[in-house]
C-alpha cells in the first residue's frame, strides 16, 4: 500500500465534525499557503476540507422546465422564451432551454444564458408556443408571461461544466478574430485563457478520488450534485469535465450570468464550488497544486482547424498567464483571462462559510469518475469538395519587375482577374487584380512591385471549398492562389470557379 | 492631460504637432491618429499642467487646430462586471488591468476611447460615453 493511500479521515467523520462545528476548512489558496509553511504532511493532518471555485463561460449548460398545463391544454411542439427557442422534443409541457440558443430577434445580444439569468432574477419572461392540436390537446397556440415561480420545475442540468484546465488562445493571422476565447488581436497581439487553475475543483482532486457521481456541490449560488463525467471528459490528457444538476429555483443570479461573445454567440457563466475532503495524503498533495504547476498550451486560432489541431505556439502555466504577459517569439504579449478569478475566490469562500456554519455537508460519491478515456474527432465520411478538385492548375503569373501594361494585357488576353506575382524561385510574393491594374494605369505607376498586394491570402489544396469560401468572404476578395508548403503557386481558385460548381451540381439533380 | 486634436482640411498638411513639440519641449505622446487628405484627428497625451499646458493648447488653437479635452471616456457598470478580464488583453493602451484582489481596474488617463473593450466584454458592462468615440 502506497503511503499516500492511507486513509486519514472518512467523509462520515468529516460530517460529524461539521455537525459539532469543529471541522477545519480552508480555501484552496489558504491550503497552498499552509502547505508552503508547514509542508503537505502537516497540512493533510490538520485540514479536513479544501474548498474550490470556478466561474467561467460554460456553453454546455441548460435548464429543464415544466410549464404546467393551460386550459384548454396544449402539446407544445415549438416554444420560445423571450424569443429564444426551447427544445421541445419532450412531453407536452416539458422543455430544455440551452444556454447557447440565440434569440430569433436579437441575435448575439441575447440568448438562453440570458433567459436563465432573468429567470433566476425573478423577471417576467414572454412564453410563446405552437402546436398542431390533438383530441387530448386541442389548443394550437399560446402566448403568456411567466416567472420562475410559475414553473413546476426548473432544473439546471449541464452536460459539460468545470473543465479541469483549458487551452489558451492567440492569433497569428493579420485580422482581428472574434471567438469563444474572446477578442484575439492580429499578429499575436494578445493571449486569452480561461480556468481557475489553482482554485479549479478537478485540479485539486487531480486523480478524481473524492469527486464522483453524487458529490454535493455549490452550483450557481445554490446546492447541486455531480451526476457523472461531462461530455468530452478527457482524463488522460488532464481535461476532465463534469455533468451537474441543481434546482434553479434556489440559485442566485450573481453566480449564473448570461453572456455574449461578440460575433460568436451567447453562453452562460456558471459558478461552481466543490469541497475536497482530505481523505489521504495524495489528495492533500493535489489540493496544494499551484498555478505555476498547472500547464496550459497556447494555441493559434489564426489556423481554422479543429481545436486539437490548432498549432501549439507555446506551453506556459496558469501563473505565467495570470501575470498579465507571456513571451511569444521573443515578444512580450499581454495575456488576460475570460473566467473571473475574483468570483472563483468568492465561491470558494462562500462554500467554506456554508460548511463552517453547518449548512452544507459532504457526500461520498456512489461511483467515481472515469479515469480513462480520450477525445475522438468527428470523421467526415461524406465526400466534401476540396480545393484540389476545383482549382485551376494552369496559373498565369507575373514577375515583380514586370510592367503594369504588360500585366494588364495578360489579364485581357487570358480573361482572368487575378495575377499572382512570383519570385525567380517560383515562390509567391504578391498578387495584383484587374482593379489594382486599372488604378495603377490611372495613377501612371510602372512596375508590379509598386502596386502588388504583398500579404496574400492563400489556400492549400487539401482544404475544403467551404473553408476557403469563408476566408474569401472575410477578406472581401474573389480569388486566392493555392500554394504548397514551400509557398510555390500550384493553382488558383476564384469565387467564379465555386459558383460554377454550384450551378453544375444543381443541373445534375 | 489627454486631448483630441481636430485638424481642418486647411491645416491638415502642416507639421503643427512637431512645431508645438519643438517649441515647448513637451514630450507629447500620440495615442491614436487618423489622418487623410481631408481631415486629421489625433488623440494625444500632454504630460504637463498649468501654464505650460495652456501654452501648448493655445499654440494648437492659433494654428487652426480644434482642441477638445477628453475627460470621461468609458463607463463600467459595476453590477454587470464580473472582473473576468476579457477586456484586459485586447486593450491597446493597458488602461484596463487587475488590481491586487483581481478586481477590474480602469485608468482614465490611458484610455483612447477606441472601443475594443466594449465589444470584448461578454456582459455588456462597458460603454463609451457619448462624444468620446474615437
Amino acid at each position: 500500500m502506497n503511503k499516500g493511500d492511507r486513509r486519514i479521515r472518512s467523509v462520515k467523520e468529516i460530517n460529524e465534525k461539521i455537525k459539532r462545528g469543529d471541522a477545519v476548512v480552508l480555501t484552496a489558496e489558504e491550503m497552498i499557503k499552509l502547505a508552503e509553511s508547514s509542508g503537505v504532511k502537516a497540512a493533510a493532518k490538520e485540514v479536513d476540507i479544501v474548498t474550490t471555485g470556478t466561474f467561467g463561460a460554460m456553453c454546455s449548460s441548460g435548464v429543464f422546465l415544466n410549464f404546467g398545463h393551460s386550459d384548454p391544454p396544449i402539446k407544445m411542439t415549438k416554444c420560445w422564451l423571450n424569443d429564444v427557442p426551447v427544445y421541445k422534443g419532450l412531453a407536452a409541457v416539458d422543455g430544455y432551454l440551452g444556454a447557447a440558443a440565440l434569440s430569433e430577434t436579437r441575435g448575439f445580444e441575447y440568448g438562453g444564458g440570458h433567459v436563465i439569468e432573468d429567470l433566476v432574477s425573478g423577471k417576467e419572461i414572454e412564453l410563446r408556443a405552437e402546436s398542431y392540436g390533438a383530441d387530448c390537446y386541442p389548443r394550437r397556440h399560446i402566448e403568456t408571461t411567466i416567472t420562475i415561480d410559475d414553473l413546476n420545475q426548473a432544473i439546471l442540468v449541464n452536460p459539460r461544466n468545470c473543465y479541469q484546465r483549458y487551452d489558451a488562445a492567440t492569433n497569428s493571422s493579420d485580422r482581428i478574430l472574434y471567438t469563444y476565447m474572446g477578442t484575439l488581436l492580429p499578429n499575436y497581439g494578445n493571449v486569452t485563457f480561461t480556468g481557475a487553475g489553482q482554485l479549479n475543483p478537478l485540479c485539486k482532486d487531480w486523480n478524481y478520488e473524492t469527486i464522483g457521481i453524487g458529490t454535493r456541490i455549490f452550483l450557481g449560488g445554490g446546492v447541486g450534485y455531480v451526476i457523472g463525467e461531462g461530455t468530452q471528459h478527457n482524463p488522460q490528457s488532464g481535461f476532465g469535465t463534469l455533468m451537474v444538476r441543481g434546482d434553479l429555483k434556489r440559485m442566485n443570479s450573481r453566480y449564473l450570468r448570461g453572456a455574449s461573445f461578440y460575433k460568436y454567440g451567447v453562453t452562460l457563466y456558471v459558478g461552481i464550488g466543490i469541497p475536497i475532503p482530505i481523505i489521504n495524503e495524495r489528495v492533500a498533495k493535489t489540493a496544494t497544486l499551484r498555478d505555476d504547476q498547472i500547464i496550459v498550451e497556447i494555441r493559434d486560432y489564426g489556423v481554422p482547424s479543429r481545436p486539437d489541431r490548432r498549432p501549439v505556439i507555446k506551453r506556459v502555466t496558469y501563473a505565467d498567464l495570470r501575470s498579465g504577459k507571456v513571451y511569444i517569439n521573443g515578444k512580450e504579449v499581454p495575456s488576460s483571462s475570460l473566467s473571473s478569478y475574483k468570483m472563483a475566490r468568492e465561491i470558494a469562500e462562500v462554500l467554506k462559510k456554508w460548511i463552517l456554519e453547518g449548512l452544507f455537508f459532504l457526500t461520498e460519491p456512489v461511483e467515481p469518475l472515469p479515469r480513462k478515456g480520450r477525445l475522438k474527432p468527428l470523421r467526415v465520411r461524406r465526400k466534401e469538395p476540396t480545393v484540389r478538385e476545383l482549382m485551376r492548375r494552369e496559373v498565369v503569373t507575373a514577375k515583380p519587375d514586370e510592367k503594369v501594361e504588360e500585366a494588364a494585357r495578360k489579364l485581357i488576353v487570358k480573361g482572368i482577374d487575378h495575377l499572382p506575382v512570383i519570385a525567380e524561385d517560383g515562390r509567391l510574393v504578391g498578387i495584383v487584380t484587374s482593379w489594382d491594374l486599372a488604378r495603377a494605369i490611372a495613377e501612371r505607376r510602372r512596375f508590379l512591385s509598386e502596386i502588388m498586394t504583398r500579404r496574400v491570402v492563400t489556400a492549400r489544396e487539401d482544404e475544403t471549398i467551404d473553408a476557403v469560401a469563408w476566408r474569401m468572404a472575410q477578406h472581401s476578395i474573389s480569388g486566392v492562389p493555392v500554394v504548397d508548403e514551400e509557398k510555390k503557386v500550384i493553382g488558383i481558385i476564384t469565387t467564379d470557379d465555386i459558383s460554377k460548381r454550384l450551378v453544375e451540381g444543381r443541373s445534375r439533380v | 492631460m489627454r486631448v483630441r486634436l481636430i485638424y481642418s482640411p486647411d491645416v491638415v498638411e502642416k507639421p503643427i504637432l512637431a512645431e508645438v513639440i519643438s517649441k515647448t519641449g513637451l514630450l507629447i505622446n500620440i495615442l491614436e491618429a487618423k489622418v487623410n487628405a481631408q481631415k486629421g484627428e489625433l488623440v494625444v497625451s500632454i504630460p504637463s499642467s498649468g501654464e505650460k499646458l495652456e501654452e501648448a493648447i493655445a499654440m494648437f488653437r492659433r494654428a487652426g487646430v480644434k482642441v477638445e479635452e477628453i475627460k470621461e471616456t468609458l463607463k463600467i457598470d459595476q453590477e454587470k462586471c464580473t472582473s473576468c478580464g476579457a477586456c484586459i488583453s485586447p486593450c491597446p493602451t493597458q488602461a484596463l488591468q487587475f488590481s491586487s484582489d483581481w478586481t477590474l481596474k480602469y485608468e482614465e488617463e490611458k484610455c483612447v476611447a477606441c472601443g475594443t473593450c466594449v465589444n470584448a466584454c461578454p456582459f455588456g458592462a462597458l460603454t463609451l460615453l457619448e462624444g468620446s468615440e474615437g
